[in-house]
């Protein structure tokens, strides 16, 4: 009891004292207006990075590149490590892998029932990729810009052009699935629904977007600072990443089900409907 | 471009995506496929030879039923033969001693009609024996009749 009070008493010492000297120290003054903060939080042209020296890129790409290395990496190691002992009666980190595998392959084999290996492993990728980069931000990992300053590396789908890659790629997939099915029929079909690509890229960088801003406004203000950014932070970006992932594994399930779906069997449903 | 649109990083992206489904098919996505459809063959397998074991298992119960209504049907008819033979057996047995019987009251009679002939052919003779003898003691004595008369008396407590 007595060393509880302790703890407590010590924990609440160190709490107060880290909080007197971050106000006691102040900041070194704001580098950019509101304004620009926002700016270049939807377009992110000020602060760039060079990519190996190449070229100078958006903090976006190179978060999806290092979403991607962590991602591949994790995979390396349970496939080298936890995938070769797998067993019958499967223990914890083996329930969450199949669980994760099981999810999206039964909403490929649900949304698209008779065309869905492929479209199975690529939801499971953009899905995966998603959730992962949508947490990323959480890490505030940063990055030195070109112009020698730091910067938090963004979620990647904050980028528009990782919106865009995401959606227009999406798009193809869907496209591919119509041609494999339906060859030229397929293609029509897909390009019925031209709107889709955009309508993804933009559901995707307004929702990942919208949840940055929020998150980028209440940090510039350091009297927001205080348990607030725990929900807006944590929890906003949590649910946001469920959903956007959800959102854009379903609508391409959907749509690769729709475009793959054989031509007889459509005419089939056709006539087997009139008679109910 | 308008809102910062580069295409030498959407194709970059579009790159990195590739990689990152490729990467994830390839180490995490159909491996773990495999093992869950390894599994799900390996139950199939299971209960599908659990079946098997259980239309054996019916079959088996069926034949030893059929086999157990034949055996019944045995017992009945086995049964059904005991009695028979035990009943003939004790008819046989019934008849046997029927004609012992039969044989023992015709010895008896035969021995009783042999006897009586027998005692009858004693008395006959003798009644002759004593009729010679009264007649020779008769042609002897003086009162013949008198010695008859006795005679006679004396006969009677014989027979009786």
């Amino acid at each position: 009891m007595k060393q509880s009070k302790k703890g407590m008493i010590l924990w609440l010492l160190v709490v107060l004292t880290l909080l007197a000297g971050a106000l006691w120290v102040g900041s070194a003054g704001r580098a950019e207006s509101v304004q620009e903060a926002m700016r270049d939080a939807v377009l992110h042209d000020l602060n760039r990075i060079s990519l190996f020296g190449l070229k100078e890129v958006n903090p976006g790409l190179i978060s999806a590149f290092l979403v991607t290395a962590v991602l591949l990496l994790a995979a390396v190691l349970l496939r080298v490590l936890v995938i070769p002992r797998f067993r019958y009666v499967p223990g914890r980190l083996q329930l969450v892998l199949e669980e994760a595998v099981g999810l999206f392959d039964q909403m490929a084999k649900t949304s698209s029932p008779h065309r869905n290996g492929f479209v199975g492993a690529y939801i499971f990728a953009a899905g995966t990729f998603i959730f992962v980069s949508t947490l990323f931000e959480l890490l505030g990992l940063q990055g030195i810009t070109v112009h020698g300053g730091p910067v938090t590396l963004p979620a990647p789908l904050s980028d528009v052009n990782a919106a865009i890659a995401l959606g227009t790629l999406s798009y193809l997939v869907i496209l591919s699935g119509g041609i494999a099915a339906n060859g030229v029929k397929g293609v029509g079909k897909t390009l019925k629904e031209f709107s889709l690509p955009i309508s993804m890229s933009f559901r995707l960088f307004g929702a990942l977007l919208s949840g940055l801003l929020v998150t980028e406004l209440v940090y510039y203000y350091v009297s927001l600072s205080f348990v607030l950014p725990v929900v807006v932070g944590v929890l906003f970006t949590l649910l946001h990443a469920l959903i956007q992932t959800y959102v854009l594994t379903m609508l391409v399930s959907m749509y690769y089900g729709e475009v793959s779906e054989p031509a007889e069997g459509k005419k089939r449903a056709k006539k087997a409907s009139p008679q109910k | 471009m308008p809102l910062n649109i580069d295409w030498q990083q959407i194709l970059l992206h579009w790159m990195n995506l590739a990689i990152l489904t490729g990467g994830l098919y390839f180490l995490l996505y159909k491996p773990v496929k495999q093992f869950m459809a390894k599994r799900e063959e390996h139950y199939r397998q299971l209960d599908q030879q659990s079946a098997q074991r259980l239309e054996q298992a019916e079959q088996v119960r069926m034949q030893y039923e059929a086999r157990l209504a034949g055996v019944e049907e045995e017992i009945h008819q086995a049964r059904t033969k005991a009695q028979q033979a035990a009943q003939r057996s004790a008819e046989e047995e019934l008849a046997q001693a029927q004609e012992q019987a039969r044989q023992i009251v015709a010895k008896a009679r035969a021995e009783a009609e042999h006897s009586k002939e027998r005692v009858l052919k004693e008395s006959q003779r003798e009644l002759r024996k004593l009729a010679a003898e009264a007649t020779r003691r008769l042609a002897l004595q003086a009162d013949p009749f008198d010695q008859f008369l006795d005679l006679a008396e004396r006969g009677d407590g014989h027979e009786e």
